[in-house]
């Protein structure tokens, strides 16, 4: 079933990031400033942002190996009507969220990615995708991806999660 | 014409009386104390998780559809904890008005453990953590007075029902940490981002009447603890993404952090403790940890392909049980001869003889989807 494909796809990957203090205040600093477009990011990311373009992309999002799903756990927009950084129709985009860092294969740079999940309706169902690199406990809600972040939305209802390119992570 | 009918009336009327007709309304009931080999599976339903399941289960019954006892609903995610002096069992709930939409609300759900059914039910604020279920969502202190709910809105806070009384008392702030572990008397406590932990003593009326804070004494960066504690005589033992040990003692109003011990020791391979549920313990005080091989970043949540048993007290292996299937969550019953529970990859029990390994059964074909989460009955 999809729930055993996802496990085990996770179960194969290979892992090139790894955590560390300063990994995690760049991770930290993205997630307070918010991930959503409509919130001000912090200096760092905005000057990355101002000066780079957007990432080249490489691979099939709607894959759970794309790259940007390096942390994510639940049903990928890009297979209920969305796309990797938009919701399907009739949801509501959560405008908090969890973050991950991923590589992304086309430049070999690290990315601060935001989950942010689609509410309102039910579960999805399609393209379960779970990795957790980087994932950490609920007691670091930031980079959590077991919560239901449908939180701040008109329903907690939880219906698929994209992944949003924030900015740059910085150097490890 | 109406001679004839009327003798055809008689003549049905005599077969018919010869039967006698099966009452009607009868609706089974279970025992107070349900046999030590029973459990809950709790199916959450993650593809429409408004429909989750408590499903109780005796796992020693090859009978596939007489071990099926019943279920209880459990709404979006629910989370839940069985009383040991009462036959209760009580459910963290969320249900909104319009299905998927609509006016939210949180209740804490009192069942019957002999009727399956609703006997009461405490309106919370509807802040109760939506998350993947641990057993630390929703817990019982003060001799299971109180229950205690962990919310996340994102601000978190715990709130407080007197399960006797069936009423709210209060909210209490838990900026920085997380979900709650019982504690002695009215206290609490709840593991916090900076590697500490965060503890609350309660007072009569359910409010917070002190608290105080550990020092950090894990890595949250390097080798993080785990939030899924295997918890025996008050002590609940931590496992960190590493395969050390964390015990902390529980069992008065401040938190005794003992030394790390590692689980791995010179054992080759990269393994690793992983799973959703990986941490249980049995009445003996052996404790239970999914284990996979090749650890890495990021594998902390892969199925586990053996169960390593530890004696929590000695901080030695005891046994390793090589598993038929992978598996992503585990339970112990609490007897003397427990049996180890595990839900597989393809979303069944496998039933294992916890002191042999011994692998007695499947329990597949139950009405499950995903059973994400199971409980030794009580």
């Amino acid at each position: 079933m999809k729930w055993l494909d996802g496990m085990t796809e996770s179960g194969t990957r290979e892992i090139a990031s790894k955590t560390s203090r300063r990994g995690f205040l760049g991770r930290l600093a993205a997630v307070l400033a918010g991930g959503a477009a409509t919130i001000p990011l912090l200096p760092v990311a905005r000057s990355q942002e101002s000066s780079n373009p957007p990432p080249g992309e490489q691979g099939d999002p709607t894959s759970c190996e794309y790259w940007r799903y390096c942390a994510i756990d639940g049903f990928l927009c890009g297979c209920c009507g969305g796309s990797m950084n938009s919701c399907p129709p009739g949801t509501e985009m959560s405008p908090i969220t969890w973050i991950g860092t991923c590589e992304n294969p086309v430049d070999q740079k690290k990315y601060i990615i935001s989950y942010n999940d689609c509410c309102g309706k039910s579960s999805c169902g399609n393209c379960l995708c779970q990795r957790n690199e980087g994932d950490r406990p609920l007691y670091r809600p930031q980079v959590s991806n077991d919560i239901n972040w449908c939180l701040g939305t008109s329903s907690n209802s939880y219906h698929c999660s994209t992944a949003i390119v924030v900015g740059t992570a910085l150097d490890e | 014409m109406k001679k004839l009918m009327l003798v055809a009336l008689i003549c049905a009327s005599a077969v018919f009386a010869e039967i006698q007709p099966e009452p009607t309304g009868i609706i089974e009931t279970l025992p107070e104390t349900w046999p030590a080999h029973w459990i809950i599976a709790h199916d959450a339903a993650f593809f429409h998780m408004s429909d989750g399941k408590l499903i109780v289960l005796d796992a020693d019954s090859d009978d596939v559809t007489g071990r099926f006892k019943g279920f209880m609903n459990a709404s979006f995610i629910g989370m839940f904890v069985q009383a040991r002096t009462r036959p209760e069992i009580y459910l963290a709930e969320t249900f909104r008005s319009r299905g998927s939409r609509g006016e939210r609300t949180d209740v804490l759900t009192i069942y019957d453990k002999r009727t399956l059914g609703p006997v009461g039910e405490v309106v919370l604020p509807p802040k109760r953590s939506s998350n993947m279920p641990t057993d630390y969502n929703l817990q019982l202190v003060d001799d299971e007075k109180l229950a205690l709910i962990y919310n996340f809105t994102p601000a978190q806070s715990v709130s407080v029902v007197d399960v006797v009384a069936r009423e709210f008392l209060a909210e209490i702030p838990i900026p920085g940490c997380a979900l709650t572990y019982p504690m002695g008397g009215r206290a609490f406590s709840s593991v916090c981002g900076d590697g500490s932990l965060l503890t609350v003593v309660l007072g009569d009326d359910g409010q917070q009447a002190s608290s105080s804070r550990t020092e950090p004494f894990f890595d949250v960066d390097d080798d993080p603890m785990m939030e899924k504690a295997a918890m025996h005589g008050g002590i609940a033992y931590f496992p960190t993404f590493h395969g050390n040990i964390y015990p902390v003692d529980l069992n008065g109003t401040v938190p005794v952090v003992g030394e790390p011990w590692s689980m791995i020791g010179d054992e080759e391979g990269g393994w690793r403790p992983g799973g959703l549920q990986l941490a249980a313990s049995d009445s003996s005080g052996h404790l239970y940890f999914l284990m996979h091989a090749q650890g890495r970043e990021g594998s902390h949540k892969d199925p586990g392909v053996e169960v390593w048993v530890f004696d929590g007290e000695a901080e030695s292996r005891v046994s390793r049980i090589e598993l038929s299937l992978p598996a992503i969550s585990i339970a112990v019953t609490r007897d003397d001869n427990p049996l180890l529970i595990a839900t597989n990859i393809n979303m069944e029990i496998d039933v294992y003889d916890a002191t042999s390994g011994n692998h007695l059964r499947t329990l597949g074909d139950f009405g499950q989807e995903t059973p994400l989460i199971l409980r030794a009955a009580h």
